[in-house]
């Protein structure tokens, strides 16, 4: 169902961005990709909002710090993770939808869900996306 | 690299004290054309004189008489006016002329080159009246600089009214000059010797300071250089040029039109604060690289304290970039509008890639965790001292750059607070705001704190250029002129206060950000002078002379609104509090600004159309826990 996917990727890229954010400090040669990542889920997020099929309600998304002894390496693949899959539900969504603005919404989350994959991913330890 | 005024006048100087060294004698033919072109020459002269301001009708009784400078030009002016009077254009010269007419004829052609790179600096509006246009506008205009020019042309017309009079008494008598030629010749020494006497007379006690003169060569064309996209694997060299070309970029953006402009949106505001942030991220690890390279170089120990100076302070900058973006997270100015970039943009964006690749050792860095690299070492990074001042310079530039469009942009933000288009995604709202719209006007306590950040913003770019003003000027840095532009123009202004002129209505709306921006002047400086740097502290003072400012603006909107008998606005109406979601439904924005801005969620289409927001919802929405949002 297309409104619970774009609900779903609203927080999704909510909790990315809450991620990023939370993470940007941890080292400083990772402090241009963690606050371009952050970046990424905001263009990502706002693209969800324009759809017209996103349903009313509120944000679910919450982050807890991720703890000191997390690595970074940990995070920066569930990151890249999450923004492979976004990318691969959304494009799957946009070829799927009729309506143009949904379909217009979908791509564009979709681009930004691909530039959080590539900002994030360090290696062949990542998911590749299609 | 952008051309500048020394780039036209030092040839021409040159070419005018080659031709005015030759000392045989000329056919009568050549003789013929080098009248002529002399009297290209003059023209140009005259051009200059033209564009500086009227002295206008004579001083009134109990005036004060025009200053010895002001005296010259006019006197130069008129002499000059006379001698181009009589002159006719002059025919293309061959190629194989004689040397003195083609000297001749490329001084007339750099001489009207450089007024022609002056006059970018202005606009002329159909009223007919010229506008500054530049940050170098009001410096052209100056007094010292305007002296400076002045000093220069007189010295051409020392140099060529002599040769000129010498020209008239060689070749046999009664050669075959015919009159035309002879009347522009007569003409010219006239004005070149006028021209001369007038402005060395008037420039004997009181000589332009050499400031003015090394400002007046520097003076570069207005016009912005075109987009120098990173390439694959730039060497340093390369590297410190694209960023002076995007810096210069920059700096006309935030001049322009459209930074301040409604069409800026959000989106622009948030890039420009994300590579800011990323910018001077780099440039701290530059500086702190700088100065352990000019240890390593055995440079005066002075300026490796200044660049960890430096480097401190680009420690302070980022974090509050940093902040920046964090508030533009979730704040916006309408709906998603695709994905389209300004050319600022793609600018900030060329800045923070170039800044990342000299500050880390890979040629092909990107933010992306898979091209991290190790920072350069200090070696790679500059050679030599040269190298060392040439890096600086383009930190310099960089940090020049964002501080001119962070003040623009602090500006167009405060604009878009003030007139309620800062809105946020109603998603984020906890769900007892049952509020029927995507986006709802952002409460009052967001863009307060997104305006704090900007002026803290704001404040430590401002410091980073002061201080980078300095180290440039002590290890002599090609962005030397940055910093002596940036002091004179704060000179010229304060010059202009004392004298009651107040600024200058025709000056170009500057972006120059202030050694600590103009509401920041009370407590935060008082902290400052107590060198007292715990950012807690500092954040407090900026808030305190934040809330001042903001008092005096609203007292001022008030008085000014009381003066006024304009047609009463359209009030919110106040809606009684306690009743959460029904106030929430009707805190949108007023109006509907543009590109159909509250978009109703699927199947609310019907709903009530949006009334106004209230003092009272804003209160109860700040309020509110759980907004999503950073730290």
């Amino acid at each position: 169902m297309l409104p619970d996917l774009l609900a779903a990727s609203f927080d999704a890229f909510e909790i990315i961005r809450l991620l990023a954010r939370s993470c940007d400090h941890r080292a400083p040669e990772l402090f241009a990709a963690f606050m371009t990542t952050a970046d990424a889920a905001v263009d990502g997020r706002e693209a969800i909002t324009a759809a017209p099929a996103l349903p009313a309600g509120g944000s679910t998304a919450r982050v807890s710090v991720p703890t000191a002894d997390t690595g970074t390496q940990e995070i920066t693949a569930a990151l890249a993770a999450l923004g492979a899959l976004l990318h691969d539900r959304l494009t799957h969504a946009a070829a799927r939808t009729a309506a143009p603005e949904d379909q217009d919404a979908c791509v564009q989350a979709a681009d930004a869900a691909r530039r959080i994959h590539d900002l994030m991913a360090r290696g062949d330890d990542d998911r590749d996306i299609r | 690299m952008t051309a500048t005024f020394g780039d036209f006048l030092r040839p021409a100087g040159q070419h005018i004290a080659a031709a005015a060294a030759f000392r045989g004698d000329l056919d009568d033919d050549v003789r013929c054309v080098a009248v002529r072109e002399l009297g290209r020459l003059v023209c140009a002269l005259a051009r200059y004189f033209d564009d500086l301001p009227p002295t206008g009708d004579p001083a009134p009784a109990g005036h004060r008489p025009p200053s010895p400078g002001t005296q010259a030009a006019a006197d130069a002016r008129i002499a000059l006016r006379r001698a181009a009077r009589s002159l006719r254009h002059a025919t293309p010269i061959a190629d194989d002329a004689h040397p003195v007419v083609r000297h001749l004829s490329a001084a007339a052609d750099y001489l009207a080159a450089g007024r022609d790179l002056l006059q970018t600096h202005f606009t002329t509006a159909p009223s007919g009246a010229h506008t500054g246009s530049s940050h170098w506008a009001p410096i052209v205009t100056s007094g010292p600089v305007t002296a400076a020019l002045l000093s220069e042309l007189a010295e051409h017309a020392r140099t060529l009214a002599p040769w000129a009079a010498q020209l008239t008494m060689t070749g046999p008598l009664g050669s075959g000059m015919p009159a035309p030629e002879r009347l522009i010749l007569h003409s010219a020494i006239g004005g070149l010797w006028i021209t001369g006497a007038a402005v060395e007379a008037a420039q004997r006690d009181h000589p332009p300071p050499e400031d003015a003169r090394r400002l007046l060569a520097a003076v570069p064309a207005s016009v912005p250089p075109p987009r120098r996209p990173p390439g694959n694997q730039e060497p340093v060299t390369q590297l410190c040029d694209g960023i002076t070309v995007t810096a210069e970029r920059l700096r006309h953006a935030a001049l322009g039109s459209a930074r301040r402009s409604r069409a800026t949106t959000s989106p622009s505001w948030r890039r420009g604060a994300l590579a800011s942030a990323i910018t001077s991220h780099a440039s701290e690890i530059i500086l702190r690289t700088l100065a352990e390279r000019a240890s390593q170089l055995g440079i005066d120990p002075a300026v490796r304290v200044q660049l960890h100076e430096a480097a401190d302070t680009m420690g302070v900058a980022w974090p509050a970039w940093r902040a920046v973006a964090c508030e533009w997270d979730i704040l916006r100015t309408g709906v998603h509008a695709g994905s389209v970039r300004t050319a600022a943009d793609a600018d900030f964006g060329d800045l923070a890639l170039r800044a990342g690749r000299l500050a880390y050792d890979s040629p092909h860095w990107t933010p992306a965790c898979a091209s991290t690299s190790p920072i350069r070492a200090p070696a790679d990074l500059a050679a030599t001292p040269d190298g060392v001042s040439v890096m600086l310079a383009a930190v310099h530039h960089a940090a020049d750059a964002i501080s001119r469009v962070a003040a623009a942009d602090q500006q167009a933000v405060r604009t878009a607070a003030g007139e309620d288009r800062l809105y946020l995604p109603t998603r984020l709202m906890p769900e007892s705001y049952d509020i029927p719209y995507r986006y709802t006007l952002a409460p009052r306590s967001h863009t307060d704190t997104l305006l704090l950040t900007y002026a803290t913003a704001v404040s430590a770019s401002a410091r980073v250029t002061q201080v980078l003003d300095d180290v440039a000027d002590a290890i002599n840095a090609p962005s030397t002129m940055l910093g002596a532009s940036r002091n004179f123009e704060r000179l010229q202004t304060d010059a202009r206060r004392r004298e009651g002129h107040g600024l200058a209505r025709d000056e170009a709306p500057s972006t120059m950000p202030p050694t600590t921006p103009w509401h920041a002047t009370q407590v935060e400086c008082l902290l400052h002078s107590l060198q007292i740097t715990d950012p807690a502290m500092l954040l407090r003072a900026v808030a305190i002379d934040q809330a001042s400012y903001d008092l005096v603006a609203q007292a001022a909107a008030k008085a000014c609104k009381r003066d006024s008998i304009a047609a009463p606005t359209q009030r919110r109406p106040q809606i009684a509090p306690n009743r959460p979601a029904s106030i929430a439904s009707k805190d949108f924005p007023c109006g509907v600004p543009e590109r159909n801005q509250q978009v109703p969620y699927a199947g609310m289409r019907a709903a009530t159309m949006p009334s106004t927001g209230t003092a009272a919802n804003r209160s109860a929405m700040s309020r509110a826990d759980g907004i999503s949002r950073s730290a």
